[in-house]
C-alpha cells in the first residue's frame, strides 16, 4: 500500500558549504620568520654591511661595554662584538642548513623508497641505519673532526650532514610507512600509475610538512651543536667568528665582559627559537588529519 | 513479578550541550521518557542523532568540562545530574553498568580478563580475593565462556571478539545492576556471534530480572529484543513507542526513511531502496522549525519555522513530533 | 543482459598462503568461480572467511600462491609483477576500498583525483579531460562546478565513495570489485550509494563483483551469490534462489542470524554455536564440520566437492540441504 509518496530520491542537496578555513598561523610566526630572514639576510649581505672589520683588534677599546661605536662592545682582544655575531651567523646557518640539506639529501629518498619498495632493500637499509643510529652521533663527530684537520666549514657540514642521515631515514620512512599504506595509494598503484608518479603525487606531498618542520628543528639541533663542537675547539678555526666560538672564548673573561657571553648567547638562542617555533607552527598548520562526519 | 510501583529510571527534559569553538553544540535537547523494571528499550538512531551522548549522561559519564546538562535522571530514585562524582561512582556497577562498542579498548589488554572481573568485585562489593576468584569463574560461565577456570587467567588479545564482548558483559553485570545500558554492543562483530550475543543479553535479562537499553544504528538488533523503541534525530526524541508501533503504525516520515532505507532480506534481488536525501544536519547550524525539514518529503512551512513538540498517537505510549504525520496504517510494514 | 556464453572472470583454485611454516596461514584456500559479463555476482561470509583477500588477489594487491585469475583470456597470475602488461590490464579492472575518508589522498582536489586514471594513461588530455572530469562528477553526483576544486579531506564518508566510484569509472573498467565499499556508511547514505552503483552499472556496462558481510546488502545488488566460510567457497547460486532455499548448513545459520528489521520475523532459535576455528589449523575435510549440526565421519575424511543441485546453483556439501522444501 504505497500511495504516499516515499521516494525521496534526489541528489543530494546539501554538500559541503564551506570552503575550509585553515588554522591562522598568528602574529607570533611571523615575527620568528621575520627575525629568521633577517639573521640569513644579514649572513648573505654581511661584506656589504655598514659593519666594523670583525678581525680588527681595537687594542684601544678592549672588553669595552655597549657604545655607539661599538653597539654590543668589544671582547678581549678589542674586535667588535655586533660585527663578528653578524659574520659569524653565516657559519652558524651555514653549518645548519647546509648539513641538514645533506642529511634530508641523502636520508629522505632513502626513506621514502625503503617504506615504499619494502622488501629486502627496506630490511638491509633500515637494518644498517638503525646500527649506525646506535652510536652516538655526537661522538662519532667529535672523533672525525679531531682528526680530520684542517678544520673548515665545509669539512663540518660534511660530518653532521652524513652524521645526521639515518636519523633523517628514520623519520622520514617512518613517516613514509604509515602514508603508504593508506588505500588512495593502494588505488593510485591499481589505476596503473608508476612508481615515479605514486611517490611525487601521493607520497611527496603528504610527508613534505613532517618533512620541512622536522627540517627545521634539525636546522635548529645543528647550530646548537656546532656551539657544543665550539665548545670543544672543534669548530672553526679561529680568528673566524662563530657563535659558538665566541661563547666559548667568553669562558676565560667571563668577569670582565659578560657582554662577549650574553650576545651570541642571545643571538643563538633567539635564532633556535624562531626556528622551533616556525617548525612547530607549520606542522600543525598542516595537519589535515581531522576526520569529517 | 516485576514490581512497578516505581519507575527503574526517569529522564525528564534531559540535554546536552557541549562548548566549543564553534559555538554551543546541542548534542541532546530536551529528552524525556521513561523505563520500568524488567525492560529493555532500544534506542536507535544514525550518527550525531545524540544516541551515544543521551546513554552517557544518563550514566553520568559525561566530561567534566565544556558540557552542560540540564534536566533531571532519576535512576531508582538517585539523581545522576549535577550529582558528585563520588555519588555517581557508587552506583556504577551496582545500580546501572555499560557495556560499549568495541571490546577491545573496554577491556585492559595488559590485565588477565579473570583479574578484570575480580577487581570490580572486590572494590565494589568487597569481596575476599578466593570469593571474588570463585564468583568471576561463575560468572564467565554464565556468559557463555567455555572452560572457565582455564580462561580465567586468559589475557582480551587471547579471546575473540564475540568472547572478550561477553567477558564485558560479565564485568557489566558482577554486581548485579538493574539497569544495563549497552552502546552499539554487536556493532562490528559477525553476524551469527552478534546472534549469540543478542541471545545471551536476553537470557540474562530474564535470569537476572534487569532492564536493558539498547542504543544502536541498526534496526534489525531492536525489531525483537525490545517492547519500546525510540528515534532519536539531532538530539532530539522524534518518535517513541511500543515496537511494533513504531515499525507498522509510525507516523513521523524520518522512522519511515529509516525503516525503508535499510535493504532487507526478504525482499528481492535488485530491489530500489528507498533514500532520504542530504546528510543529517550540523547540530552547530541547527536552523528554526523541525530538523529534519529539509530532507523531509512532506515539509510545509510549519515544519521550517516551528519546531513540533512531541504528541501522542492513537496508540497509548506512542508519541511522534511532526506537523504532517504520516496517515494511520493498519499494521501492516509499509513496503 | 547477462551474456552467459564466456565468463568475463574465471578464477579456477585460487588460493593465497600468508607467513611459512607452522605460521601458515592460508587465507583462501582454493576458491573457483566465474563472473559473467554484466551480472554482479555477490561474496558475502563472516570476518576471517577470505573474500577481501580474494579480491584483493584477484587486484594483485597481494599476490595469489597458486591457482588461475583468467581477465578476458589473459591469465593474471602469469604476469609479471610491476610489469607493463600487468599495469595495462588493471585498467580493465577497478576496486573500490572500505574506508572511504583513506581511500582519496587528503591533500588533493577532488578533480586532480578523478583524472589521476586517466592522466596516468593519457588517454585523454586538455578540455577533453576536464569535460570527462566533470562528467564523471556530475554522474556520481557532485556538482564539478561547485566542489571539483575542494580537497577530499572536506568531504563526508559518502562523499568520498562516491568520489572514489567516480574515479574508478575513468577507464570505463570492465571488471568493478567492491570492498566492503558501503561498510563503514550510515544506513541513509549506504542506500543513496547502493542505489547509485546500480545506476552506472547499467549505464556503463559494468560487471560488478560485489564483497561484503552484511546478508541483506548482498542480496539487494547482486544476481548470484558465493558464501565463503574459512577459505572456501560453500555454496554459490541466484541470489533469490540461494537466500529462500539455502543448500548449505552454513548458509542456513548465517540467513538465521541476519538480524530483519520487522518485529514478527521468526526468531531462530537454532543458533550457530562455538567460534570459527583458526585459519592456521582448519579441520580436516569439510571446513564447518565442527559446527555443523548434520556433521558425520565422512565429513570429517573427505573434503566435498562443489556439486550442481539445481541450474546455476552449487553447493560443498557432502550432505546438502533440500532446495525444494519450501
Amino acid at each position: 500500500m504505497s500511495d504516499i509518496v516515499t521516494t525521496f530520491e534526489l541528489e543530494e542537496l546539501s554538500l559541503v558549504e564551506k570552503p575550509e578555513k585553515k588554522k591562522p598561523l598568528g602574529p607570533l610566526f611571523w615575527i620568528c620568520v621575520f627575525w629568521i630572514v633577517l639573521n640569513i639576510v644579514g649572513a648573505i649581505f654581511a661584506n656589504v654591511l655598514p659593519l666594523q672589520n670583525p678581525l680588527y683588534q681595537d687594542y684601544a677599546a678592549i672588553n669595552a661595554g655597549p657604545s655607539l661605536h661599538h653597539l654590543f662592545g668589544t671582547d678581549d682582544i678589542g674586535r667588535d662584538i655586533f660585527s663578528r655575531i653578524v659574520f659569524g651567523s653565516r657559519v652558524s646557518i651555514t653549518v645548519g642548513f647546509g648539513s641538514m640539506l645533506i642529511g634530508f639529501g641523502i636520508g629522505s629518498p632513502l626513506g621514502m623508497l625503503a617504506a615504499y619498495r619494502r622488501g629486502r632493500f627496506d630490511a638491509i637499509v633500515t637494518t644498517f641505519m638503525y646500527i649506525l643510529l646506535a652510536f652516538p652521533a655526537i661522538i662519532a663527530t667529535i672523533a672525525v673532526l679531531s682528526f680530520w684537520t684542517p678544520r673548515s666549514v665545509f669539512k663540518i657540514i660534511i660530518v653532521i650532514g652524513l652524521a645526521s642521515v639515518p636519523l633523517v631515514y628514520r623519520v622520514i620512512r617512518t613517516a613514509t610507512l604509515s602514508i603508504a599504506t593508506k588505500d588512495y595509494v593502494v588505488a593510485a598503484k591499481v589505476q596503473g600509475a608508476t612508481d615515479r608518479r605514486i611517490l611525487m603525487k601521493e607520497l611527496l606531498p603528504n610527508i613534505a610538512p613532517i618533512g620541512i618542520s622536522f627540517l627545521l628543528i634539525g636546522v635548529a639541533t645543528v647550530i646548537a651543536l656546532e656551539g657544543t663542537l665550539a665548545f670543544l675547539g672543534l669548530s672553526v678555526v679561529v680568528p673566524t667568528p662563530s657563535w659558538g666560538n665566541m661563547i666559548n672564548e667568553s669562558r676565560t673573561v667571563l668577569q670582565q665582559n659578560p657582554w662577549l657571553a650574553i650576545f651570541p648567547s642571545l643571538a643563538l638562542c633567539l635564532f633556535l627559537l624562531g626556528l622551533n617555533f616556525i617548525g612547530d607552527r607549520l606542522r600543525s598548520h598542516f595537519d589535515v588529519t581531522e576526520v569529517k562526519l | 513479578m516485576s514490581d512497578v510501583n516505581e519507575k527503574l529510571l526517569v529522564v525528564s527534559d534531559l540535554s546536552t550541550t557541549f562548548a566549543t569553538a564553534g559555538g554551543p553544540l546541542p548534542a541532546v535537547a530536551n529528552v524525556s521518557f521513561d523505563l520500568n523494571r524488567n525492560e529493555t528499550v532500544g534506542i536507535v538512531g544514525e550518527s550525531g542523532s545524540g544516541k551515544t551522548v543521551l546513554s552517557r549522561t544518563i550514566m553520568g559519564l559525561q566530561p567534566r568540562t565544556n558540557v552542560t546538562v540540564t534536566g533531571s535522571v532519576l535512576l531508582n530514585g538517585n539523581e545522576m545530574v549535577g550529582a558528585p562524582e563520588s555519588f555517581k561512582r557508587g552506583l556504577w556497577g551496582t545500580e546501572v553498568a555499560m557495556v560499549f562498542q568495541d571490546p577491545m579498548t573496554s577491556l585492559n589488554p595488559v590485565m588477565r580478563i579473570g583479574k578484570q572481573i575480580d577487581e570490580t568485585l572486590r572494590v565494589r562489593l568487597g569481596m575476599s580475593k578466593p570469593d571474588a576468584k570463585a564468583r568471576a569463574i561463575e560468572l564467565l560461565e554464565l556468559v557463555g565462556i567455555p572452560s572457565p577456570k582455564q580462561r580465567y587467567d586468559a589475557f582480551p588479545g587471547q579471546l575473540s571478539g564475540g568472547m572478550r564482548q561477553r567477558v564485558v558483559i560479565a564485568i557489566a553485570l558482577a554486581c548485579s545492576p538493574k539497569l544495563l545500558m549497552a552502546d552499539e554492543p554487536t556493532t562490528g562483530l559477525d553476524v551469527t556471534i552478534q546472534a549469540q550475543i543478542l541471545n545471551l543479553l536476553d537470557e540474562l535479562k530474564e535470569r537476572l530480572h534487569m532492564s536493558v537499553v539498547l542504543v544502536t544504528h541498526d534496526l534489525g538488533v531492536v525489531a525483537t529484543r525490545t517492547s519500546r523503541i525510540i528515534v532519536m534525530y539531532a538530539g532530539r526524541i522524534v518518535e517513541i513507542g511500543s515496537t511494533r508501533d513504531v515499525f507498522t503504525n509510525h507516523r513521523m516520515p524520518y522512522t519511515r526513511a529509516l525503516l525503508e532505507s535499510s535493504p532487507k532480506v526478504s525482499n528481492a534481488s535488485h530491489t530500489r531502496l528507498i533514500t532520504i536525501p542530504g546528510r543529517p544536519p550540523n547540530l552547530l547550524k541547527l536552523t528554526e522549525g523541525c530538523s529534519f525539514a529539509p530532507r523531509c518529503a512532506y515539509a510545509t512551512d510549519q515544519c521550517h519555522q516551528d519546531r513540533p513538540e512531541l504528541r501522542p498517537a492513537d496508540q497509548p505510549g506512542h508519541s511522534f513530533a511532526c506537523w504532517n504525520p504520516l496517515p494511520v496504517t493498519r499494521g501492516e510494514l509499509a513496503s | 543482459m547477462t551474456d552467459t556464453t564466456q565468463p568475463l572472470l574465471k578464477v579456477r583454485d585460487l588460493k593465497v598462503t600468508f607467513g611459512k611454516g607452522h605460521h601458515e596461514v592460508s587465507a583462501v584456500a582454493g576458491v573457483s568461480f566465474d563472473v559473467y559479463e554484466g551480472e554482479t555476482l555477490g561474496l558475502v561470509g563472516e570476518s576471517g572467511c577470505g573474500k577481501s583477500t580474494t579480491g584483493k588477489a584477484l587486484m594483485r594487491i597481494v599476490e595469489p600462491s597458486s591457482g588461475t585469475i583468467e581477465l578476458g583470456g589473459t591469465d593474471l597470475t602469469k604476469l609479471k609483477r610491476g610489469g607493463k602488461q600487468l599495469r595495462n590490464i588493471r585498467t580493465h579492472m577497478q576496486m573500490i576500498f572500505q574506508d572511504p575518508i583513506s581511500s582519496l589522498n587528503p591533500r588533493r582536489r577532488v578533480k586532480d583525483i578523478v583524472a589521476e586514471p586517466i592522466d596516468c594513461w593519457k588517454t585523454v588530455t586538455g578540455h577533453d579531460r576536464d569535460v570527462l572530469v566533470s562528467d564523471l562528477l556530475s554522474k556520481v553526483g557532485i556538482d564539478p562546478a561547485v566542489y571539483g576544486n575542494r580537497y577530499a579531506r572536506q568531504f563526508s564518508g559518502g562523499q568520498c565513495q562516491r568520489i572514489s566510484i567516480a574515479r574508478s569509472l575513468a577507464m570505463r573498467p570492465k571488471l568493478l570489485i567492491c570492498d566492503e565499499m558501503v561498510s563503514a556508511l550510515d544506513v541513509s547514505v549506504q542506500a543513496q550509494i547502493l542505489n547509485l552503483l546500480e545506476d552506472l552499472k547499467a549505464e556503463y556496462g559494468l560487471t560488478l563483483l560485489f564483497i561484503a558481510h552484511d546478508l541483506a546488502v548482498v542480496k539487494n545488488v547482486s544476481d548470484r551469490v558465493a558464501v565463503m566460510y574459512l577459505g572456501k567457497i560453500c555454496e554459490i547460486g541466484p541470489a533469490d534462489a540461494l537466500y529462500e532455499a539455502p543448500a548449505h548448513p552454513y548458509t542456513e545459520f548465517l540467513l538465521g542470524a541476519a538480524l530483519e528489521a520487522d518485529p514478527d520475523s521468526p526468531m531462530h532459535s537454532q543458533v550457530l554455536e562455538g567460534e570459527p576455528p583458526s585459519p592456521m589449523n582448519p579441520p580436516s575435510g569439510c571446513r564447518f564440520r565442527t559446527r555443523c549440526p548434520n556433521a558425520t565421519d565422512l565429513c570429517a575424511s573427505d573434503e566435498p566437492q562443489p556439486q550442481e543441485i539445481a541450474p546455476g546453483h552449487q553447493v560443498a556439501c557432502h550432505f546438502p540441504l533440500s532446495v525444494t522444501r519450501k
